[in-house]
């Protein structure tokens, strides 16, 4: 696997192409585990697992796979590992599936997964695949783990929930809700897109 | 150009994903049926800790100690088909029931909160609340699942009421989830009819 191409997979996935901020994917698990910082760590940890997997897997059926039936044999394999990592929590780490709830099971319906699978297993060997999966769900975990650590911080005073704000804090309930999620989402790509348009400008 | 035949055409797309749902839903049965066996010991140690918390025994962090002082100490009290009624706890020298736990199920906002209840031998006042499942929004209404909200019922007295702002001062108050209010209700609900349902089978009445 040429260096090269696991260089460019990476920088696209974490930079250029990020889902979050550049591809607009996974917006609803975005809005919806932010609110918690330990809740978007685990739903990041599993999404890594499930696209990493899910790619690899869709990119060794490749050849074989009709193009008729594809997106279903896509929607099949992310399903099995979704319920793979939904069963693995529950017996493994039952408080963690306690605290993330419905949401281990929804990770089937983030679109960065299918996105990865149509877009870049389809097209690329196994290894290459499983390394974009891995890169695509980092880039989509420090989005969310910034959005969370100031939605967790203005909305309940804590991180991880730890109290780090005294009494003299008052929460933010707006922060814990919808909106705050889609506020912080909004200030996060305007940054993002401020600073690369800064710097293509300075190129220029 | 070569037309595709009819069976690659139609056949196979077929064969393949019958083939393919096959192949993982073999491996996703052989995973569950390694692990349920684990599962089902988590979610009964779950009960029995929530059991004693809501009881008002202190719980050490050991899973072999909590075994230990469920089985020493809390007796299910079951009914014709073997379906528990209520949990009578007795003291730490075992000598007489200090508490009573209920198990109870209402109606949150998104789907069913379950609780375990704890009252004193009296029936009078709560000893204490643990959330057993709820699907309600995380960190809002999946808060009444946290230490804060919980240790406000022990002692308390039904029927609950509930104090948006501010601290509760009343021996029927507890105060709300901000943003949460049908997550609150669905527990003072809960809490306010388990009484009655515990003086019917426990109290006898």
């Amino acid at each position: 696997m040429p260096a090269f191409k696991v260089k460019k997979v990476f920088t696209d996935d974490l930079g250029a192409n990020n889902p979050v901020f550049a591809q607009v994917l996974g917006i609803c698990s975005t809005l919806a585990v932010t609110n918690v910082l330990r809740n978007t760590v685990v739903m990041c940890v599993g999404l890594i697992f499930v696209t990493a997997l899910s790619n690899m897997t869709v990119s060794l059926l490749r050849t074989y796979m009709p193009s008729r039936v594809r997106m279903m044999v896509e929607t099949l394999i992310i399903a099995s590992y979704v319920i793979i990592v939904d069963i693995v929590l529950k017996a493994f780490l039952p408080d963690v599936s306690r605290q993330l709830g419905p949401y281990a099971g929804l990770i089937i319906t983030n679109c960065i997964i299918m996105g990865r699978t149509e877009a870049f297993a389809l097209s690329n060997p196994p290894g290459l695949s499983f390394l974009d999966g891995i890169a695509s769900g980092i880039g989509y975990s420090y989005v969310l783990i910034a959005i969370a650590i100031a939605r967790e911080l203005m909305g309940s005073g804590s991180i991880w929930g730890y109290h780090v704000l005294g009494d003299w804090w008052t929460n933010w309930s707006i922060m814990v809700m919808a909106p705050g999620a889609f506020f912080m989402l909004a200030i996060f790509i305007w940054i993002v897109k401020g600073a690369t348009s800064k710097e293509e400008g300075g190129k220029k | 150009m070569k037309k595709e035949s009819l069976a690659k055409r139609r056949v196979f797309p077929v064969v393949f994903m019958l083939a393919i749902t096959l192949v993982f839903i073999s491996i996703t049965t052989v995973i569950y049926t390694y692990t349920k066996d684990q599962i089902a010991l988590n979610e009964r140690l779950r009960l029995k800790q929530a059991v004693l918390y809501s009881a008002g025994v202190p719980l050490p962090d050991n899973p072999v100690e909590i075994e230990r002082i469920y089985d020493e100490r809390v007796n299910e009290v079951k009914d014709d088909t073997g379906l528990v009624k209520y949990f009578a706890v007795k003291s730490p020298d075992s000598q007489y029931v200090q508490s009573y736990v209920v198990l109870r199920t209402g109606a949150g906002l998104w789907g069913e909160i379950t609780a375990a209840v704890g009252f004193n031998k009296e029936l009078t006042n709560f000893t204490g609340l643990e959330v057993l499942a709820q699907n309600e929004t995380p960190g809002l209404g999946g808060r009444i699942g946290e230490a804060w909200f919980k240790e406000q019922f022990q002692g308390k007295r039904p029927p609950l009421t509930t104090v948006p702002e501010g601290d509760p001062t009343g021996d029927n108050q507890f105060q709300a989830i901000t943003g949460a209010s049908y997550s609150t209700a669905a527990i003072k609900d809960i809490m306010n009819k388990s009484q009655e349902y515990a003086r019917m089978e426990i109290g006898g009445q």
